[in-house]
């Protein structure tokens, strides 16, 4: 018989094509015979007359089998005629067939739908059960319409008054289903905006889209006519499920008391998943806490349960600090404590959503508390220790100038004491200056002086930035100290600083002293490379410049400077003209040789920085820390030529450009590859930009990579080097950095 | 046969300069490029900045010294504004916020405490600061010289208009830009019928003797009038205050024109029921008249009443014009029962008649003197009593001539200390730089910082500054973001901020501005009660008390902007706001409620990490980001990175701030990295593709 029926159905399939989706459908097919029949038992009919199908038939098609489950619920019956295959007098003709539906109530047309109307299965049901519920919905459109239904009801029944901006939506399904179950028990009223919306507070009713409102007629007293009934909103979207618990909170009590703990109060509230908040009153106070829980309640009503605890029963075991506390809905949820001081706050706890997140913005301010720069913090956490400032001499507007000129050397601190990086640095100067004293040095004068109360001082000395070190000699311009803010570096800047710069020397064993000898030796520890400044005469152009340069490079290495014939000598060792500088680097270390065609003390300066700069760029700073440092710019060179012909070839947007660049740096490493310092190619392109700290990271080797991490840091290096290509670094994990130019040591 | 005409000219020329003025002869003029009118307060402030910018200016003065107002008044020779000379600090600018009387200069000593140790100095010691002053600093003052009449040049000089100035000589000074610092010295005064019998505060006698047992009214609630009111209060037998506004207290409103507590002794009387008192009431309705003859007749009648008449002769009473009007018809003089309030109201307040009625309402600026080519229109607010100015102090519809100090409050009436020598030694600094832009193409002056040194210049002027924490909400420091660095601008006019780029001759770029302001909060609470004050940093923008406020732009407010802005704020809604809590001591420098709060807000606009690392933390930034954090940029890989030493390494490690584990590599995966700033980190990664 199964595979019969079937059959049939994939008959109708193919003939018309009005498939069903599942055999469970309730959409009846009449016949005409069958039609009639029906329309004798007095049953509602939903029924649709059609002919041939076209798409938008067979999507209402569709959405009519849907409602067809949904309305056997309420007693109605859904059902299509093929007026193709059945004639049916007056509704299988006529000019509007196709487009029509018909409500059918014992044998009579209550109301027919165009398809237009009833496009889906909420306007089907909404529109079917407003019609069939037409004289128990009353619909209503002004302020005086909403007050002869509420004096009707008055004293007799509860209003709910409906508001959907259009009808035939979910909410309006919604509400009509409410109202089929509920339609005894409550008058229900339908608005689709206007002036009652106003009546109900809503200001702006235009955004509103639909809208629940209880009103309480019911208890309202009769006599007062001119007065509408008090009203509580439903606060959330309009479902069925929403518009069900809201219609049960409106029924349970307003206040419930209780002499037992709040975990054990057991409520119709925490069915509805609607939490509860307990009030504690005492025995003299009862009168007065119930007008509270009375006020409060009115105000949460729909939205939060309240419970007045009797206090003094013995059941009941609050500590006495608190006075309300709240149990949000779902199994085993905690009740929590809390101290109301007024009913405000109340209201805030359940304002916006039911489950008040307190708790968790605390934590959140919590973290914040939390200092999270490092330098910041650690000055913080030493607070507790006072500076022992004895070492150093404080400062003032007063003292300031004497001071920087009674010393031979007086370096000054300038700091204010709001800055953590001022404060971290205060302890390394501390030391440094100690340590001085220990090694009986008298001539240096380390002071601070707190730009925070002698403003004026640091105004006139142009103090732009926190903390500041400055060496002061009398008659001379001060010189600012640039290298790290650490104590090594410091005392060298101060020892080196003592000596004369450039060192005048006159003969060749002189020279020879100073670039390797007894002189070298001298202050090697501080100095491990030394600078000479080759010129013919003292009669050279040069010569000024270069003593100028030496100047500015006081307390950064020690220069010195050889004008004679015999310079000769040294240039034609090291085949180069002169004037030209030597840099040494000891005995043991090789002696490179630069010719110098510089007119500038600033360019001769950066110059001879540059020589300084050791085939391993990575210097050991501090003792503690390898430090990074500007890279040779002839080196940068060859890459800023590479990209700019590369610029000038593509004649692309920037950012392809930069693509380009990407996957040429990505097919040299052939592996996951970062490009290191895209910063540094950013800056050699873009001219126009500042550039802060152009950096390349130096060319390091993995011994010395991972020397670094192994005896000059307490912590380990995040990558261990396994070994070098030919210009990249091969690290254990993640990275491979690649170096943009040429291994020096290669 | 021309050239000894010349000589002959030019040997004249060098002859009349060398006599002095007087020799002039009556029509021959005298052309500056600044005239300042008027040797008080503000006209000396002003005289120094043009000295100091060696501009040909002069100071003209009617008098023969300085600040002659203060020869006369205060009447009885108090001044109410602090000269405080211990503040347990060294530092001069902060100094200056308690001291409330001395003007700019950038000699440390050249302050009024040279002249008067006391805390409310006595009135005479001012002028005698003033030509302190004019002395050590050279000023310009040419004093006597009375200019009656002030008029716009007709002829259009390429130059501008340019104000043509006229003494009680006729001589007249020509100048290219006219700077009106005359101050108040016309009594505001009210018509009302009677208002003859009333006597003026510029003229009362100070003798208190002279009020021995006198029942005295004293129209207006000011400072003047309670000052009138504290000198008698031992001899008047009867203190009443009249005026329409009740009293406002400057301790309650924050505003030192209201009533300090300095002269408000009689609230005490008036509060404990000891004969004096305040009344509020409309000026323009009341009347003032004197029982006069009449009652001498009636008085020999009616013998009984002998004694009482007596009493009453001569004495003024206090009536309303409206009952004068309906005795019969226009025969005031003679006063009946009728005509005074007690006949139909018998609890009448002011029903008992007064010895003396003074009137101490204010002052108002002086406009007879312009003429219609040169005058300003008069205020909006303040009652019209002072000239209508821009925000930048010129004068609307009068192009070259700006007003100063106290006639220049209508700009901040009733809210900020621009009516006061300590609040408008500012706004004459910030004339003088809007001045130097616009006749000397000088722009104002600034200081580039480097941002991460943004945070602590922030802290430096919030601890410090005067000119803002005196001139709260008027004047602001803006800050010009521009990338890696920014451009910082002391105290700019905030009203004019709709014109910054042609009133300061600096640029805008994309990356905004911010602008550093000290105000009071918003919310009016109880001065003295409980939760007056806020001390938990994540409610800064509750604070009440004046604290700093930074807010921040995208770009300038416009003129409208500026027009809609939300009431009692100083400046329109900004992208981002920052309120710094309020603190008791004025001391913004707590690592957790002060400093972090404001890095975040600062990284929240910059887009950047503001935050301060050790070496070794720069040094694996640097290895593992391609752009490190912007404190190890501008310093580590500048070889300026931070050492620590042992003791702070230890405390960053126990901290869980610095980076010892094997795993964190970069700061999106940095534990210790807020989150807050990975989108602000995403940003800055972007805005490099972008760049490039």
């Amino acid at each position: 018989m199964a595979w019969f029926i079937c059959v049939v159905i994939l008959l109708l399939c193919s003939k018309s094509e009005l498939c069903t989706t599942g055999n469970a459908s309730k959409l009846i097919e009449h016949t005409a015979a069958h039609f009639f029949e029906k329309m004798q038992s007095g049953k509602m009919y939903f029924i649709y007359f059609g002919k041939q199908v076209n798409p938008t038939i067979g999507l209402f098609i569709e959405q009519l089998e849907k409602s067809a489950d949904v309305l056997e619920d309420y007693g109605i019956s859904v059902a299509k005629v093929n007026c193709t295959n059945e004639h049916i007098a007056k509704y299988c003709t006529g000019e509007k067939l196709m487009k029509k539906v018909y409500l059918f109530r014992g044998g009579n047309v209550l109301k027919s739908f165009d398809t237009d109307t009833v496009f889906d299965v909420n306007a089907i049901v909404s529109h079917v059960l407003f019609t069939v519920l037409f004289d128990e919905v009353r619909y209503v459109h002004t302020i005086a319409e909403l007050q002869s239904v509420e004096r009707a009801a008055k004293g007799k029944a509860d209003i709910v008054l409906g508001h959907v901006q259009v009808l035939g939506l979910p909410e309006h399904r919604a509400l009509m289903e409410t109202a089929f179950v509920y339609g005894v028990k409550y008058q229900f009223v339908l608005t689709t905006g206007g002036p009652v919306l106003t009546n109900m507070g809503v200001e702006d009713i235009s955004s509103l889209t639909a809208g629940l409102w209880f009103l309480h007629c019911k208890g309202a007293s009769q006599s007062q006519h001119s007065d509408s009934c008090p009203h509580t909103a439903l606060r959330r979207a309009l479902t069925t499920l929403h518009i069900y618990t809201f219609l049960q909170l409106m029924e349970a009590p307003l206040v419930s008391e209780a002499s037992v703990e709040p975990s054990e109060v057991n409520m119709v509230h925490s069915h509805l998943q609607v939490p509860l908040l307990f009030l504690f009153s005492q025995p003299h106070t009862v009168a007065l806490d119930r007008v509270t829980a009375q006020t409060l309640a009115w105000r949460l009503r729909g939205q939060v349960g309240l419970v007045l605890i009797h206090r003094e029963s013995p059941d009941v075991k609050i500590p006495l600090e608190y006075n309300a506390a709240y149990r949000l809905p779902g199994e085993g949820s905690e009740v929590k404590y809390l101290i109301l001081n007024n009913l405000e706050e109340v209201i805030d706890l359940f304002r916006d959503e039911s489950t008040p997140e307190e708790e968790e913005d605390d934590d959140n301010w919590a973290t914040l508390d939390v200092l999270d720069d490092e330098v910041a913090e650690s000055v913080y956490r030493d607070r507790g220790q006072s500076l022992d400032m004895d070492a150093v001499t404080e400062l003032t507007a007063d003292t300031f100038h004497s001071a920087v000129a009674e010393s031979d050397y007086t370096v000054v601190l300038f700091y204010v004491k709001w800055d953590a990086v001022s404060m971290a640095f205060m302890q390394s100067y501390i030391e440094v200056s100690e340590s001085l004293e220990d090694a009986d040095v008298s001539d240096v004068e380390l002071a601070v002086l707190d730009c925070g109360e002698w403003t004026d001082v640091c105004s006139a000395q142009k103090i732009r930035s926190f903390p500041t070190v400055r060496l002061y000699r009398p008659q001379e311009p001060s010189q600012p100290y640039q290298g790290m803010l650490g104590t090594e570096s410091l005392n060298r800047f101060i020892m080196l600083s003592r000596l004369v710069s450039p060192v005048l020397l006159s003969s060749p064993d002189e020279v020879t002293s100073f670039l390797e000898g007894d002189m070298y030796q001298r202050h090697a520890a501080i100095a491990p490379v030394t600078v000479l400044g080759l010129f013919s005469s003292t009669a050279d152009a040069g010569v000024p410049v270069f003593k100028e340069a030496a100047k500015a490079l006081r307390g950064e290495t020690m220069v010195g400077l050889f004008a004679d014939r015999q310079a000769e000598i040294w240039a034609v060792e090291y085949s180069v003209t002169l004037p030209a500088i030597l840099v040494s680097r000891g005995p043991t270390g090789q002696t490179e040789a630069h010719s110098l065609n510089l007119s500038m003390p600033d360019q001769l300066v950066t110059h001879i920085q540059r020589a300084l700069l050791d085939t391993f760029a990575t210097v050991i700073d501090g003792g503690h820390s390898a430090h990074l440092m500007k890279v040779h710019m002839d080196q940068i060179q060859t890459l800023k030529t590479e990209i700019e012909s590369l610029k000038a070839h593509q004649q692309k947007e920037k950012h392809y450009l930069r693509a380009e660049i990407q996957a040429t740096a990505d097919a040299l490493v052939q592996s996951q590859a970062a490009l290191m310092e895209s910063r540094a190619v950013n800056d050699t392109v873009e001219e126009g930009e500042e550039r802060d700290g152009v950096t390349i990271h130096a060319r390091h080797t993995c011994e010395l990579w991972n020397s670094t991490s192994d005896r000059q840091t307490q912590h380990t290096l995040p990558f261990k080097c396994l070994g070098s290509l030919k210009n990249v670094l091969v690290f254990e994990r993640k990275a491979i950095f690649l170096c943009p130019f040429k291994m020096a040591s290669n | 046969m021309d050239s000894p005409i010349l000589l002959l000219l030019a040997l004249l020329v060098a002859l009349v300069q060398c006599f002095p003025d007087d020799y002039h002869s009556h029509n021959s003029t005298r052309h500056h490029d600044y005239c300042v009118l008027g040797a008080g307060p503000a006209g000396l402030q002003m005289g120094h900045f043009l000295s100091k910018s060696q501009r040909d200016y002069i100071i003209l003065e009617r008098n023969s010294g300085p600040g002659s107002f203060f020869n006369i008044y205060p009447r009885h020779r108090k001044l109410i504004s602090i000269n405080k000379i211990y503040t347990g600090r060294r530092n001069r600018e902060f100094n200056l916020r308690h001291d409330w009387n001395s003007l700019l200069s950038d000699r440390p000593d050249l302050l009024l405490q040279r002249v008067s140790r006391e805390l409310y100095p006595d009135a005479d010691s001012f002028p005698r600061y003033l030509s302190m002053y004019v002395k050590e600093l050279g000023l310009k003052v040419q004093y006597g010289v009375d200019i009656g009449k002030i008029r716009a040049s007709e002829t259009e000089s390429p130059r501008g208009r340019g104000y043509i100035l006229t003494d009680q000589r006729g001589l007249d000074y020509t100048c290219r830009v006219l700077l009106v610092s005359t101050g108040l010295w016309d009594p505001q005064k009210v018509q009302f019928e009677g208002s003859d019998l009333v006597e003026g505060y510029e003229s009362i006698p100070v003798d208190p003797e002279e009020y021995k047992d006198q029942a005295v009214l004293i129209l207006g609630k000011g400072n003047s009038a309670f000052e009138t009111a504290q000198s008698i209060l031992g001899r008047a037998s009867r203190i009443h205050l009249y005026s329409p506004s009740p009293v406002r207290l400057a301790w309650q409103t924050h505003y030192v024109g209201d009533l300090r507590a300095v002269n408000n002794e009689l609230l005490d009387t008036y509060q404990l029921k000891s004969l004096d008192g305040l009344v509020e009431g409309g000026l323009e309705d009341i009347a003032i008249v004197r029982n006069g003859e009449d009652e001498k007749k009636r008085s020999g009648r009616k013998k009984k009443c002998r004694s009482s008449g007596k009493e009453k002769r001569g004495k003024l009473f206090l009536t309303l014009s409206e009952l004068l009007d309906s005795s019969d018809g226009k025969n005031s003089s003679k006063v009946t029962a009728t005509n005074l309030p007690v006949y139909h109201n018998d609890n009448f307040s002011l029903r008992q008649p007064y010895d003396r009625v003074i009137r101490c309402l204010g002052f108002r600026f002086n406009f007879s003197i312009f003429d219609g080519s040169a005058r300003p229109p008069s205020s909006e607010g303040a009652r019209g009593r002072l000239p209508g100015v821009t925000a930048w102090y010129e004068g609307r519809g009068t192009p070259d001539l700006f007003v100063l100090g106290t006639a220049a409050h209508s700009r901040d009436y009733r809210s900020s200390a621009g009516g006061f020598v300590h609040g408008f030694r500012y706004t004459v600094r910030a004339v003088h730089r809007v001045l130097e832009l616009r006749y000397h193409s000088n722009s104002w002056p600034s200081i580039k910082l480097s941002i991460s040194q943004l945070q602590s210049w922030l802290l430096r002027r919030v601890n410090e500054a005067s000119g803002p924490y005196q001139m709260f909400g008027v004047l602001g420091d803006i800050i010009l973001l521009r990338g890696s660095h920014c451009e910082y601008l002391e105290e700019f006019p905030l009203q004019a901020l709709p014109q910054f780029s042609s009133l300061s001759g600096h640029q805008l770029s994309k990356h905004g501005l911010l602008v550093l302001v000290l105000q009071y909060g918003l919310n009016r609470t109880d001065s003295l009660g409980p939760g007056r004050a806020e001390s938990e940093w994540t409610r800064a923008w509750r604070s009440n008390f004046l604290h700093p406020v930074l807010y921040y732009y995208d770009k300038l407010p416009t003129e409208r902007d500026m027009r809609h802005r939300p009431v009692g704020w100083p400046l329109p809604r900004p992208k981002a706001v920052h309120h710094m809590i309020e603190d008791f001591l004025t001391e913004w420098d707590g690592p957790i409620s002060h400093s972090q709060p404001l890095r975040r807000f600062l990284e929240h606009c910059l887009h950047t990490d503001l935050r301060a690392f050790y070496a070794e933390s720069c040094f694996r930034f640097s290895l593992t980001n391609r752009k490190p954090p912007l404190f190890c940029r501008q310093g580590y890989l500048r070889k300026h990175g931070v050492v620590r030493n042992r003791q702070l390494w230890q405390h960053a490690h126990e901290a869980g701030l610095m980076p010892g584990g094997q795993d964190s590599a970069s700061p999106d995966t940095d534990p210790a990295f807020p989150d807050y700033l990975t989108r602000a980190g995403a940003s800055v990664s972007s805005a490099i593709n972008l760049d490039f």
